[in-house]
């Protein structure tokens, strides 16, 4: 048994050094995958290990940039974490996170473990791992043919959340119904953030919002205010389930230029008022930082020290990640779902230079082989601000169903190409007459268009002049 | 002014059915064709004589109780517009629902609005993946691709399939038979969505909506370059498969 342990901790550790020694792939789930295969009771090891506890963040989108700040945050405040950064999120990826921080027979020496753990793969994960906050950001439909419907999706976590310890706590988003209902429905503790309603932050938009039906009753939903998709200032007529009070509230959000800004209320936690500054673009950056504020104070973190870390976060891969070629502002963005597209579009709009844009869609396993929801997407925004775009370049596997699905969305055909081949793709984007190049992909398209990126242009972090001093 | 109906959007747009209602306006539109579009949502009245196209998508489980309900109560209206020739197209959960029967895995029948005779059966596996099939639309064969995702089976009793199956699942698994024909009613289980890339089918149901209304002309030719493409690009994925 213990070496059967060993032998798994061994092969593990030989294919993470293999794998950097090559260069060859992220290495961030392969030894997990080969460890678990040879000892399927690997994670046991490790529960109860973190000296000062667990927490882990799902949902839909914003995983990895919740986790990486509350992560950041964390270290910040002195503690050791270990985390699964690079996005791995399956049950491969948590394992391969903490085989790479421990000894060869599975022991840690952290305060906390941060992880990003995929819906799908949650319960799996926590039937071994007893994390002690769970950051949940929000639910919008994502990958049907991998997930099934978003109802089973939610009641897969909903049965987990139920069976974890009573000392768990939730840190739920206020704003949107299918997390908000998690609170009641688990019968756990639980914070929520959110963002005050405002008139101004509304969107127009109201394409694929994905609860219109009151979990609890079947009753209608009736919104006071959108922010987008499902989020909001939401009311159930019916029954009364209703938006909670935030514990802590982001108030006067405003996005553009070189990021997104807000002051926090906290009411519950601590009681005060905080600037908050995050170096990336766009709205739903604002709940990523609400969530890991509100866990971080959770845990005692002094609240200006979160605040403080939060305005120098470096966006992983792919999350509105800023690079420069010659005078020309570049912006790589993952999209995988049409509320995650539909931010991605706004933040693109707010630039208000003229731009060229460049969409590579893949349809492996990963992206979702069904790519019918690019037609949940709100590509019409584009069309009615035409004259802000040059061309917009289609690549990946399904380039074809990209120009096909802005073409009815209003998009002139004289302006859309398709270039299967990611080098000519990125090429045309970088050298198009736009001030600024979007470039958006999905999950297999992102490593190899970013890779060809990194080497063309360089990256920017914003945040690295705003780094105060660091005792 | 040809009038589209676009049944339940709140409740039914799984899988960008929306694209379906968009692809058959905007290929009115860009003809010079008046297209309007109304949505008909739960409880809301309905009078299915003013249409000229109708279209049905799928929905979740829970989604799709709800929309059974409500069109069980529409049922007669319905079915007198069918049979007066009015262009529907249904998908996946809306396809289904037309038929006489839903078997669910332990026996129960959930039944359904019995407008055509053929039933559906709980399947052991999901059909998901790409599809191409083949039809015949005013008497030339063309190829239909699209994406299937069902649990159901469906079984036709003999009525006339819309296609083929050339690669992919179809109705049910077995027969190589894909979606259904009656009148002007057009079921599928491809979404994808369905029309933007096959616009022989699409421009087939505007000419099918404009004949009822007594206007036989030739559709004017688009230039389909990029449906054109797509259409092909998936063809040719899957037959290199094979």
């Amino acid at each position: 048994m213990k070496l059967q342990l060993i032998l798994a901790l061994v092969v593990a550790k030989i294919a993470m050094y293999l794998s950097k020694l090559s260069g060859r792939g992220r290495g961030s789930s392969l030894p997990g995958m080969l460890a678990l295969r040879i000892y399927p009771d690997l994670l046991k090891h490790y529960q109860g290990q973190p000296r000062k506890g667990v927490i882990m963040t799902t949902g839909t989108n914003g995983k990895t940039t919740t986790s990486n700040m509350l992560s950041d945050i964390l270290v910040y405040a002195g503690h050791q974490v270990v985390t699964n950064r690079e996005g791995a999120n399956l049950i491969t990826g948590v394992a391969t996170a903490f085989i790479k921080a421990s000894t060869f027979t599975a022991r840690l020496n952290c305060d906390y473990a941060v992880l990003e753990v995929d819906e799908a793969a949650f319960p799996g994960v926590t039937r071994w791992i007893k994390p002690n906050r769970v950051m949940v950001t929000n639910f919008f439909r994502d990958q049907l043919d991998r997930y099934g419907e978003l109802d089973t999706t939610v009641s897969r976590v909903l049965d987990a959340l139920k069976q974890l310890p009573e000392n768990v706590k939730l840190i739920l988003n206020a704003d949107d119904p299918l997390v908000a209902r998690l609170a009641r429905e688990t019968g756990q503790a639980a914070i929520f953030y959110g963002v005050r309603p405002d008139g101004a932050l509304s969107s127009a938009a109201a394409y694929s919002r994905e609860a219109k039906v009151c979990p609890f009753c079947g009753g209608t939903l009736v919104y006071n205010i959108y922010l987008y998709s499902q989020l909001g200032d939401f009311m159930c007529p019916q029954c009364g389930f209703a938006r909670p009070q935030p514990d802590i509230e982001a108030v006067g959000v405003t996005s553009g230029g070189s990021g997104t800004q807000a002051t926090i209320c906290a009411k519950g936690l601590a009681k005060g008022i905080w600037p908050m500054y995050i170096p990336v673009q766009g709205i739903y950056n604002i709940y990523n930082g609400l969530a890991a504020f509100a866990t971080a104070l959770s845990l005692s973190v002094v609240p200006e020290k979160a605040a403080l870390c939060l305005t120098t976060y470096t966006p992983a891969m792919g999350r509105m990640e800023a690079f420069r070629y010659g005078n020309k502002q570049v912006t790589l963005t993952l999209v995988k779902n049409p509320t995650g597209f539909n931010q991605a579009l706004t933040a693109l709009l707010a630039q208000r230079e003229r731009q060229d844009i460049l969409i590579a869609i893949n349809d492996n396993d990963a992206d979702g082989r069904d790519i019918s929801w690019l037609w949940d997407v709100d590509f019409e925004v584009l069309a009615q601000y035409l004259e802000q775009f040059n061309r917009f370049i289609c690549s990946g596997q399904r380039a074809e169903d990209m120009a096909l699905r802005l073409k009815y969305a209003g998009v002139p055909a004289e302006r859309l190409a398709m270039e299967r081949d990611y080098q000519r793709a990125v090429e045309a984007a970088l050298q198009g007459e736009g001030a600024v190049a979007g470039i958006l992909a999905t999950y297999t398209a992102l490593w190899p268009v970013g890779k060809i990126l990194r080497q063309k242009a360089e990256r920017v972090i914003i945040g690295a002049n705003r780094v105060p001093s660091v005792s | 002014m040809l009038t589209v109906c676009h049944l339940y959007p709140d409740l039914l747009n799984l899988y960008g059915d929306r694209g379906n209602v968009q692809a058959f306006t905007q290929r009115c539109r860009w003809r010079g064709l008046p297209v309007q579009v109304k949505e008909v949502n739960l409880g809301q009245p309905v009078e299915f004589a003013e249409y000229d196209f109708l279209f049905i998508g799928g929905g979740s489980d829970r989604e799709q109780a709800l929309m059974a309900t409500d069109l069980k109560n529409r049922v007669d209206a319905l079915r007198m517009a069918v049979d007066k020739g009015l262009v529907v197209l249904a998908i996946c959960g809306g396809y289904q629902l037309l038929g006489r029967y839903y078997r669910t895995p332990q026996g129960n029948e959930i039944p359904g609005l019995s407008l055509l005779d053929f039933y559906t059966e709980a399947g052991e596996q999901r059909l998901i993946g790409n599809v191409v099939i083949e039809a015949e639309l005013a008497g030339k064969k063309t190829n239909i691709v699209g994406f299937e995702n069902h649990g159901g089976k469906t079984f036709l009793n003999g009525l006339k399939p819309l296609g083929s199956v050339l690669s992919g699942h179809g109705n049910n698994g077995q027969d190589g038979l894909e979606g259904v024909r009656y009148k002007n009613v057009f079921c599928s289980y491809l979404h994808g969505p369905l029309l933007p890339k096959n616009p022989v089918l699409t421009d087939y149901l505007i000419a099918l909506a404009l004949a009822r209304k007594g206007y036989a002309a030739q559709l004017v030719s688009l230039d389909d370059a990029i449906e054109t493409k797509a259409n092909q690009a998936m063809v040719e994925r899957l037959s290199s498969k094979k």
